[in-house]
């Protein structure tokens, strides 16, 4: 079991309802318990699948049992499969060092939809985050999920791209074993690529 | 010429539905004339009524441009700008009349299907005949009795619609509809006093080129219209059974709505009637639809004639062929009931004009 | 959710706190689990049933908690263990039952669970259900983590057992959904047979004598105490002469654990941790406030333990009645939403007179400000498809043609939504289950008094069986004048798709017996009509005859839930925008498809200047070409469907 960069970490998993975040933070989950580390996963969902935002937190220590929520402006990471709510958990979970990692895909909420409501333009939020951030990773994660052939996986090209910042001591065949038979055979293998993806993108960038 | 009492203060800027809500709608004030209907999705019509569920978000729009409730232009100036434009000569109590007579149809087949003279089934036949319009747009009950704008084009069509119902039917929502189609060919309306206003309102919209395509309106006298609602209510519980077939106000000292049903007359006391008419209809200073081509009512102590106010160039050229074609006979207007007629014409254009002064801008 | 009897004990798995306390249930040895759906408390009779058939004992949804709670009950009188669980409103459904049957005791293990919801993240209120126990003499179980989920749960069941009551076993929306390390015990081997003996006067669960009877309640309270007591649910952790001492139940010890952490006060401030909350462990408060400074009370919603710890030392007198008592009583932490463990460290702080910051200096302000700007809210919805967008449409046409300021009675479901922009705000008022029928009954009785505005009441499927049954015979039995509008998806959709007794499926998927919305009503001797929601002038047109014709009458809406229908395969269409026919902003309708409609399927797209069609958001149904005053919405496949 490798050491924690800080303990307890603290990854916060953010996005909007049906873009399979709940997964992720099972999957890391399993993945950290598997490691032999002491994990929580926190969930908050209701009328999430309905359109609203979704949180997920995963908490992890060495040894000893954590709360289900990361103490406010204490993450080290945000992950986020939409921007603008990679923006709007900052005065929660933020500060001046923490690292942000989110898909550039926007999901327009109801309001913009019908035209009361402005969605910010992509630099200009790229910017705000970048500014409240101590490293920000802007993925197109949609797009390479797209490219593999189904847009959900870009939660797992987010996890990859978690992978690669270095804050989680996990390796790729840890989280493949964490997948482990929630898919049949042929999607897995799609999942186990979309996690490599994600993890050379996050390199790359 | 008219004199020109005070116009109606300039409205405030912004208009469209919020304004026509509030100045028309939401008082009660709306005739279902139909000339803001079949434009927008925001204004819907049924069972009688007029409603607007939503706000629209704009400040402007043609439902409130068109609306002759609507307290701007105001119909003095709106009666100015007829007087205006017309060649017609202008008869204070009246408009424009280029001539004024008595008639009635001389087809047999009329019999029963029209109202009085069936003058206005005659000509709205003839014009579709003559191709001075593709198709006409009248008023007929519903399969639920509730009436309804109904497009036409043949002489059959126009007899389906024959006579007179005394509720709003909103007839110029039929109209924005033909004109929403691809068609090309020329329109025509037989309406109320109301909807020969909103039809010249459509026609002169600068945001509505497709309405130049309305080139006849067949105009009705009318002193009031009914709430369908509370006129069905009113029937209930007289035990009136449907259909009717035929509804008429007799002329004083009657005292009576007169229908006709299967089984027989039945006469319905007027007073009975008062609380069923639309509140709008109070406000209306036209009895003989001065913004028509030609204007059609009953003619007064004489079953079965019509009296004709031929009113613009469209409209005579229309009748001139009528009477070449031996359609209608004729008969000089009376003296005695041309007196009656403009008596009447006055004292409504007076009381719509003093229940329209309470009105302000909100 | 899945087969818990299939974890391996002694092997720690992921387990949510509503799974662990389902595999609680089973290790027990539960022979009958109820439930009404409810987030945040579904999950655990989910998972009972899908173990049930493995584990061989009966799991079932029932109409409604109380129900529920008394099908649990009934087989306690048999001498095996039953559980009811609920979220905080469903406790209030059993009221009644509660309190009689703490007179009468019972025999099996017997545990109600509530998982109450702070903040109200998927209620419409934000209560907490301890009240209960205090109101109705009864153990109170509070764990903290899914692993203690697991393991009190099972202790709730011997508590039971032992004194012949009804145990409480409160948890929270942030427990029952948080997923950490669980170590499963073992399953029983067998089960006891039931069996009621008529004969035995101990057998005789009823509440008469009630004086004699209500002093064996208060005496059962009392030996719970002395149990829970020896059973060290109760933890003390810090200094022996703190400054401060936190007592916490629930989530708040996780929360207060690390709020002393935060504000580095291991050594001045100790940890009072209690899991067993009522009655008052009188034993471990007095001894370990007796030599604490001070007092900081954390517990999710009302300050439970706070007012009674107070009351308590009060009598106690002497160093007890002195102490200082920090928490929600006086500010030091919100009395309204959940806790956070910065909420408890900023208190914990401000009590030993050094402030604390979650962040340095300006960060929280500019982050803010940055939302506050930039960030449009992201507002709940129906989803693209959903009947129930429909159905309020309709409801809002038919309304307004009608023109007398009809008034709408929602119930709770997804369909409370409708009084949000969602549902057009159609819905006027909204309760608890089952509470838009009553409320609509009684407006229904106003015409001879001059009320001339018509009564709507609109109710889900699933809440009709629940609770609006009574509330529409009562209707129908006073003569009352409203239309009720039977949203009928087929599905408790809100909570999770469980059946009801209109599906007629059972909680663990067999065929029970279907009961029928249309002949349930027509035996109350109402009018009945069925209208498709998707067919808008349709509905409309029946809703608005029978609020004209007035008189108390059923419209059923019927159409199956969005996504019900998209795991069945899908919806007929694949919708487009006839970029001839829309007119874009010289229509003048101003987007009245996305602007007013507001199905997310549908927006406006700026740079072509037309409305247009989210293909991988929009699912099909078609509803929305009925409203395009142009045409210009298509729907393809439609041709094929009519063929
Ligand atoms: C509400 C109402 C009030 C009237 N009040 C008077 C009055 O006070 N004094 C008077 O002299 N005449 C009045 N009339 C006109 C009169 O009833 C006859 O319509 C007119 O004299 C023409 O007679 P006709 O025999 O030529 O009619 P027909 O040949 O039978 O033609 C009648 C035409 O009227 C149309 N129509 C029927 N109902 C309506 C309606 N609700 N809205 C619009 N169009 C309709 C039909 O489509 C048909 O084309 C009124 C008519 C209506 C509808
Ligand atoms: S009077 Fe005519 S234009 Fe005015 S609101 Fe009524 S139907 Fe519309
Ligand atoms: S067809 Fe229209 S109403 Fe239905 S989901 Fe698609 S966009 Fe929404």
């Amino acid at each position: 079991m490798k050491a924690l960069t800080s303990d307890p970490l603290g990854i916060v998993i953010t996005g909007v309802g049906g873009q399979g975040n709940v997964l992720m933070s099972q999957v890391l989950g399993r993945a950290f318990l598997a490691a032999g580390y002491s994990v929580t996963v926190g969930e908050t969902y209701g009328l999430s699948q309905r359109g609203g935002a979704v949180l997920s937190q995963v908490r992890v220590t060495a040894s000893g049992v954590l709360g289900p929520l990361i103490p406010e402006n204490r993450a080290d990471a945000i992950v986020s499969l939409e921007p603008l709510e990679a923006l709007r958990v900052l005065p929660v979970y933020g500060h001046p060092g923490v690292t942000v990692i989110t898909n550039d895909r926007p999901l327009l909420p109801l309001g913009v939809l019908s035209g009361q409501e402005r969605y910010p333009a992509p630099e200009e939020l790229k910017s705000s985050l970048a500014g409240l951030c101590g490293r920000l990773y802007w993925l197109p994660a949609t797009a390479v999920a797209s490219q593999l052939g189904n847009p959900i996986l870009a939660n797992l090209v987010m996890l990859g791209a978690l992978l690669a910042t270095g804050l989680v001591p996990l390796t790729p065949e840890q989280i493949d074993a964490a997948l482990g038979d929630l898919f049949p055979a042929p999607k897995l293998a799609l999942n186990h690529a979309a996690l490599r993806q994600g993890l050379a993108l996050a390199r790359e960038g | 010429m008219a004199s020109s009492p005070a116009v109606a203060p300039a409205p405030p800027p912004g208009g469209g539905l919020a304004r026509l809500r509030a100045e028309v709608l939401d008082p009660g004030l709306c005739v279902a004339c139909g000339a803001c209907l079949g434009i927008c999705p925001h204004l819907i019509f049924h069972d009688g009524r007029v409603a607007a569920p939503d706000a629209c978000g704009l400040d402007s729009g043609r439902c409130l441009d068109l609306c002759p409730q609507a307290i701007a232009p105001g119909p003095e100036a709106r009666r100015q700008e007829l007087a205006q434009a017309s060649d017609a000569p202008w008869w204070p109590e009246l408009g424009p009349v280029r001539q004024a007579v008595w008639a009635r149809a001389t087809a047999a087949d009329l019999v029963g299907q029209v109202q009085y003279g069936g003058v206005v089934s005659t000509l709205a036949a003839l014009a579709l005949e003559l191709g001075l319009v593709g198709e006409m747009v009248l008023t007929q009950a519903g399969l639920d009795g509730a009436p309804e704008g109904a497009r036409v084009t043949d002489r059959a069509g126009v007899l389906a619609a024959g006579g007179s119902i005394y509720a709003a039917g909103a007839g110029l929502m039929q109209v924005n509809q033909a004109l929403a189609s691809d068609e090309s060919h020329p329109l025509g309306l037989v309406g109320l006093p109301c909807q020969a206003w909103g039809a010249r309102a459509l026609r002169a919209h600068p945001n509505y080129p497709a309405a130049r395509r309305l080139q006849l309106v067949i105009g009705l006298f009318c002193t009031l219209n009914l709430d369908l609602r509370r006129l069905r209510a009113v029937l209930d519980q007289a035990g009136v059974d449907q259909p009717i077939l035929r509804a008429d106000f007799p002329p004083p000292p009657a005292g009576v709505l007169e229908l006709t049903l299967p089984g027989g007359l039945r006469q319905i006391p007027l007073d009975d009637i008062r609380p069923t008419v639309l509140a709008g209809c109070a406000l209306c200073p036209d009895l003989s639809a001065e913004a028509a081509d030609l204007s059609v009512g009953a003619a007064e102590g004489q079953a079965g004639w019509n009296t004709v106010l031929v009113r613009s160039a469209v409209g005579e050229k229309l009748w001139a062929e009528a009477l070449a074609r031996g359609l209608v006979e004729i008969q000089p207007l009376p003296e005695e009931t041309r007196g009656h007629l403009l008596g009447a014409a006055q004292a409504k254009r007076q009381r719509g004009l003093m229940a329209g002064k309470e009105r302000r801008h909100v | 959710m899945s087969d818990l009897t299939r974890l391996t004990p002694g092997v720690a798995v992921l387990l949510q706190g509503n799974q662990a306390l389902a595999r609680g249930a089973l290790e027990a040895g539960v022979a009958l689990a109820a439930a009404y759906p409810g987030n945040p408390s579904s999950e655990i009779l989910e998972s009972l049933a899908d173990s049930a058939s493995s584990a061989g004992f009966h799991a079932e949804w029932s109409a409604n908690e109380k129900v529920a709670l008394e099908s649990a009950a009934a087989v306690s009188f048999a001498g095996v263990r039953g559980l009811a669980s609920m979220k905080q409103n469903g406790v209030n459904v059993c009221l009644d039952f509660i309190h009689n049957l703490a007179i009468s005791g019972c025999r099996g293990g017997l545990v109600l669970v509530t998982c109450d919801d702070p903040s109200g993240v998927s209620s419409t209120n934000e209560e907490d259900a301890r009240f209960v126990a205090r109101l109705a003499d009864l153990p109170l179980i509070e764990p903290a983590t899914p692993a203690q989920c697991l393991a009190l749960m099972k202790y709730a069941f011997e508590l039971s057992e032992a004194i012949g009551q009804l145990v409480v076993l409160r948890s929270l929306s942030r427990l029952s959904h948080t997923r950490a390390a669980v170590t499963p015990g073992a399953l029983p081997a067998g089960r006891p047979r039931p069996h009621w003996d008529p004969a035995d006067p101990a057998q005789r669960w009823a509440t008469l004598p009630v004086v004699p009877r209500h002093r064996v309640m208060k005496q059962k309270l009392q030996q719970a105490g002395q149990l829970m007591a020896q059973a060290g649910l109760n933890q003390y952790q810090g200094p022996e002469r703190p400054e401060l001492v936190i007592v916490a139940s629930g989530s708040s010890v996780l929360y207060a654990r690390e709020a002393i952490g935060l504000v580095d006060a291991a050594a001045r401030v100790g940890l009072l941790s209690l899991a067993g909350t009522w009655p008052l462990p009188a034993e471990i408060l007095a001894q370990r406030l007796a030599n604490a400074g001070a007092v900081l009370f954390a517990e999710e919603i009302d300050p439970f333990i706070e007012t009674e710890v107070k009351a308590w030392a009060a009598q106690q007198g002497g160093a007890l009645a002195g102490l200082s008592f920090h928490g929600k009583a006086d500010g030091s932490l919100p009395e309204v939403g959940e806790l956070t463990p910065g909420l408890v460290a900023a208190a914990l702080a401000d009590s030993l007179g050094s402030p604390w910051r979650s962040v340095e200096a300006g960060y929280l302000e500019r982050a803010r400000a940055t939302v506050e700007t930039l960030a449009p809210v992201r507002e709940v919805g129906f989803c693209p498809g959903c009947p129930h967008r429909a159905s309020f449409w309709a409801i809002k046409q038919a309304l307004a043609v009608d023109g007398r300021q009809g008034i709408v009675s929602g119930d709770i479901g997804c369909y409370t939504m409708g009084h949000r922009p969602t549902g057009f705000q159609r819905v006027n008022s909204v309760h608890c289950m089952g509470s838009g029928l009553g409320v609509a009954s009684g407006l229904g009785q106003l015409k001879p008094q001059g009320f001339d505005q018509p009564v709507v009441a609109v109710v889900g499927d699933s809440t009709f069986y629940h609770a609006g049954l009574p509330a529409l015979v009562n209707a129908r039995w006073n003569q009352s004048d409203y239309l009720l509008i039977i949203l009928d998806n087929s599905a408790t959709a809100m909570t999770g798709f469980q059946p009801h007794p209109g599906t007629g499926l059972t909680a663990s998927g067999q065929a029970g017996q279907a009961v029928e919305l249309e002949k349930v009503c027509q035996a109350l001797g109402l009018a009945v009509e069925v209208a498709d929601p998707y067919d808008l002038e349709a509905t409309q047109a029946a809703i608005y005859n029978a609020v004209r014709q007035g008189g108390l009458k059923v419209l059923i809406l019927r159409r199956v839930c969005a996504l019900v229908q998209g795991r069945r395969g899908g919806h007929p269409f694949k919708m487009r925008i006839d970029p001839a026919k829309c007119r874009g902003e010289s229509c003048g309708c101003n987007r009245f498809c996305s602007r007013v409609f507001r199905c997310p399927g549908l927006y406006y797209d700026e740079k072509a200047g037309r409305a247009a069609i989210d293909e991988v958001v929009c699912v099909g149904c078609g509803v929305c070409r009925q409203i395009c005053p142009a045409g210009a919405i298509l729907a393809e496949g439609e041709g094929e469907a009519a063929a």
